[in-house]
């Protein structure tokens, strides 16, 4: 149909003002409705279609606007369901509603379809894009930066009250579906899933999908993907021009100023190759490729030594090492030390950095099973704890006899984890030796024996005694009815020296912990490292405990790669080499280009510069 | 509402800061590295990068043999071999790819230029190399560039030294070896690092072309970033 130009002076039917504006809060009426039980799976599937975009900063349409709409729009199902509820007069009576979020050009292909339930009286229905100024008594395509489908005719309409011939005329039971293309800008339309070509060109970027109804009894219901859609193969479409995009970037030519390509590719494989002290490849790589490169190789096999003792857990060796050969480095970098001492503590339970006899990785612990109870008002309740004086293990104490007894307590550490409250030795209330409880004549005394299990002897400490240390603590196994006490302690497990060596250890690291407290120089994250690490202890299986993530041989790489930048850094070298700043700097890339609406963006992803296997 | 206002607010501070923070997983830096290595051919490397890495390749090593012979006798300048031996392993590689076929004889020019062999180059130039770039219009420029080392006492030292160093071989060789992958059918015969900078230069492209302000990598070897202008 036409829309008259007087019509369009004289925007004031049935109720309908100029929309508001988008942006903003106006768009919030929208998915508080969404209850239904399928919307995991409709969330699911949306963000399938388009993986780029990024919802926290341009969410997908979902469903119609509740305020985008002319009062003589009814909503119902979730809003995706529209029902034309004016009186219906050809030219006055045009009713439009759009979404609330705009279609974010990161989608790259967006897509979605509208099924006439009801052609109503007259069938004068509109489908199509709308820019920001929306006008919803008119339907899409009459307007300046809107574009159309309509129903009666099958003309298209792009900003203009007169059609284009388009596509064939729509009614009850077809399915329409709209398809906007953001990297060339342009919309096609579909009609029960065949595809009617081109309609519109030289889109802009911010575009609603919007619908236009005009005569009672029309109805229609919307698909923005929630459910399969009836053209399927909107998806081999998008799978095409993932394909494409790639070859694109291929064929992209390598501008002369950046030299020659494959010695671009050298020299970057090779720095990176050395910054990683890969030595020997290194070497074998410039063999053939006639390179020479600036390190010493000396040097960099001395820091390749170093980083094979982090990888493979050793880091009493590597910090030992990093002292002799690169003096300074630590002493001048603090939290770098504190963090391989970190590392160096958990490598300890996991019974890596013992050099003489590192026990098989099986599942035992340094303590088995311990329970802390905090004191309300002393928040730094911590810790029970040895002739050794470090402070991390919470708790103990577990019967009330004021003569030391001997028991091991097995616990079954599934259920009992749940109970374990760990408290960190460097809770701000505690300085060094107030934590530890040195309490003479009834020392928690923990006694490591025997046992695969790794159990643990206490000579259990009393009431009084607790109240006797600085910190003000019960603590109890009350409720703890999987616990087995035993009183046999079997083989022999961690020696006596291999624990109190990781006790000792803690007291140095903790020690070291509330130097940097005083010096300013711990972080919310160093603080975090120290509590999970010295938590490990009160596991009696640190590997299946919450916190056994960090005894993963995965969880060295970071510590390698700190002290692998800082090394480097000391000797002017980049903390990363170029390859790594490569693919951040391209994955960052790809962000400013959806930020930018450039559609483009939706087909690459930064995983596929990675290869797959 | 510009998007691009938006963007003009990245400082170079933040976005390096950005870069820093990068989730980077050592695993698959390693796995871009080794798939460069196959990709490339370099089997030594490859071999050592396997046990330094920890980390297997995703191809049989002793595959890439015949391409390893090919690329040597490329990088070492024996042309005749590295033909012959292209000629054997895929008799139509050569036929079909006219511009590698003369990139090749013009790599066996130079060597004769190097060599000192005036007469045997100029002869080879009119015998074999003229009709080799007949179709490619290319060819015929780098053709002239080539021959004109031979007005030079010292070609070394004149300005189209660039076709004596070590790194125009390497270059003939990475043609050849993708062109042999091609021919191969495997499934990619440009190494991923590759598609990295070129995913680098173009998405800087398609931001220059709007106008955006971002932080520019203007030197992909050291990854040198500039600020935003």
């Amino acid at each position: 149909m036409l829309g008259s130009s007087s019509n369009s002076d004289n925007p004031s039917g049935g109720g309908c003002g100029a929309a508001a504006l988008p942006g903003g809060g106006n768009s919030s009426g929208h998915s508080n409705s969404h209850t239904h039980h399928s919307r995991q799976q409709v969330t699911d599937r949306l963000k399938m279609l388009y993986p780029n975009v990024n919802e926290a900063e341009t969410p997908l349409p979902r469903c119609w606007s509740q305020h985008d709409k002319c009062l003589s729009i009814g909503l119902s199902q979730n809003n995706l369901h529209v029902h034309y509820k004016g009186v219906g007069n050809k030219h006055d009576g045009s009713a439009s509603v759009r979404t609330a979020h705009p279609i974010p050009p990161a989608c790259g292909l967006y897509y979605f379809e509208v099924k006439i339930v009801s052609k109503g009286k007259d069938g004068y229905m509109g489908i199509g894009l709308t820019a920001q100024q929306f006008r919803m008594n008119r339907l899409p395509g009459w307007d300046k930066q809107s574009y159309g489908y309509h129903g009666d005719d099958g003309n298209s309409y792009a900003s203009s009250n007169n059609g284009q011939s388009y596509g064939p005329t729509f009614t009850t039971g077809d399915i329409i579906g709209c398809c906007v293309n953001f990297v060339d800008n342009s919309c096609f339309y579909t009609k029960n899933g065949i595809d009617l070509g081109i309609a519109f060109r030289d889109l802009p970027s911010k575009l609603y999908p919007t619908v236009g109804l005009q005569t009672p009894g029309e109805e229609i219901d919307a698909n923005f993907g929630q459910e399969p859609f009836k053209f399927d193969q909107i998806e081999d479409m998008m799978k095409q021009m993932r394909a494409q995009m790639r070859t694109s970037i291929y064929d992209y030519p390598m501008p002369l100023d950046q030299g020659d390509p494959t010695t671009l590719l050298h020299k970057m494989v090779s720095s990176y190759l050395l910054h990683n002290g890969y030595s020997q490849t290194a070497e074998a790589f410039a063999r053939t490729t006639g390179q020479t490169f600036h390190e010493d190789i000396s040097s960099i096999r001395n820091r390749q030594k170093i980083l094979k003792l982090v990888l493979s857990g050793k880091m009493g060796q590597a910090i030992e090492q990093t002292l002799r050969s690169y003096p300074g480095l630590l002493e001048n970098n603090k939290n770098l030390w504190f963090m391989l001492k970190c590392r160096q503590f958990i490598e300890m339970v996991n019974g890596s950095d013992i050099e003489t006899t590192p026990p098989p990785p099986n599942q035992t612990s340094v303590i088995q099973s311990t329970k802390s109870y905090q004191n309300g008002k002393s928040s730094s309740g911590t810790v029970a704890h040895s002739n050794a004086q470090i402070a991390t293990i919470n708790t103990i104490a577990t019967t009330t006899t004021s003569t030391p007894t001997t028991a091991v307590i097995n616990a079954d550490n599934h259920t009992h984890q749940q109970d374990m409250k760990i408290v960190s030795v460097l809770d701000e209330n505690c300085t060094g030796d107030a934590i530890s409880i040195n309490n003479k004549n009834n020392s928690a005394n923990i006694d490591y024996m025997n046992d695969v299990e790794m159990e643990l002897n206490m000579h259990t400490t009393n009431g009084n005694s607790c109240k006797n240390g600085s910190s003000n603590f019960t603590s109890s196994l009350e409720g703890d009815e999987e616990m087995d006490i035993d009183v046999a302690p079997s083989t022999q497990k961690y020696s006596h020296g291999g624990i109190e060596r990781i006790l000792e250890f803690g007291k140095e690291l903790s020690q070291m912990g509330q130097q940097l407290e005083k010096e300013n120089k711990m972080n919310d994250e160093d603080r975090q490292m120290l509590e999970d690490a010295f938590s490990l202890i009160a596991y009696s299986n640190p590997w299946a405990s919450p916190l056994g993530w960090q005894l993963c041989p995965t969880k060295r790489e970071n510590v390698c790669t700190a002290l692998n930048s800082a090394i480097l850094e000391s000797m002017n070298y980049p903390r990363r080499p170029p390859l790594d700043m490569c693919v951040a700097h391209a994955s960052e890339l790809l962000k400013v280009m959806a930020h930018a609406s450039i559609g483009a963006c939706a087909f690459v992803n930064i995983e596929d510069v990675f290869p797959q296997n | 509402m510009s998007y691009n206002e938006k963007c003009d607010g990245i400082t170079k501070e933040d976005w390096m800061r950005k870069l820093e923070q990068f989730p980077y997983k050592q695993s698959d830096m390693n796995r871009l590295i080794m798939n460069y290595l196959v990709t490339e051919g370099f089997k030594e490397a490859a071999e050592k990068f396997q046990l330094e890495a920890g980390l297997e390749p995703s191809v049989e090593l002793s595959s890439l043999d015949d391409r390893i012979l090919i690329r040597e006798a490329v990088q070492n300048g024996r042309i005749q071999e590295a033909t012959h031996l292209v000629n054997q392993l895929h008799p139509e590689l050569l036929d079909n790819d006219r511009y590698l076929f003369f990139h090749l004889q013009q790599l066996q020019l130079i060597e004769l230029i190097r060599g000192g062999k005036i007469e045997e180059a100029l002869t080879f130039a009119q015998n074999k190399l003229s009709e080799a770039g007949e179709d490619i219009p290319e060819a015929l420029n780098e053709l002239e560039r080539t021959l004109a080392l031979l007005a030079f006492e010292k070609p070394q030292n004149s300005p189209f030294s660039d076709l004596l160093e070590q790194s125009h071989r390497q270059k003939i060789a990475s043609e050849l070896n993708a062109a042999i992958l091609k021919c191969e059918h495997s499934t990619d015969s440009t190494p991923k690092v590759m598609f990295l900078l070129k995913l680098i230069l173009w998405a800087q492209s398609k931001l220059d072309s709007r106008d955006v302000h971002y932080p520019k990598m203007v030197k992909l070897e050291t990854a040198l970033i500039e600020k935003p202008k």
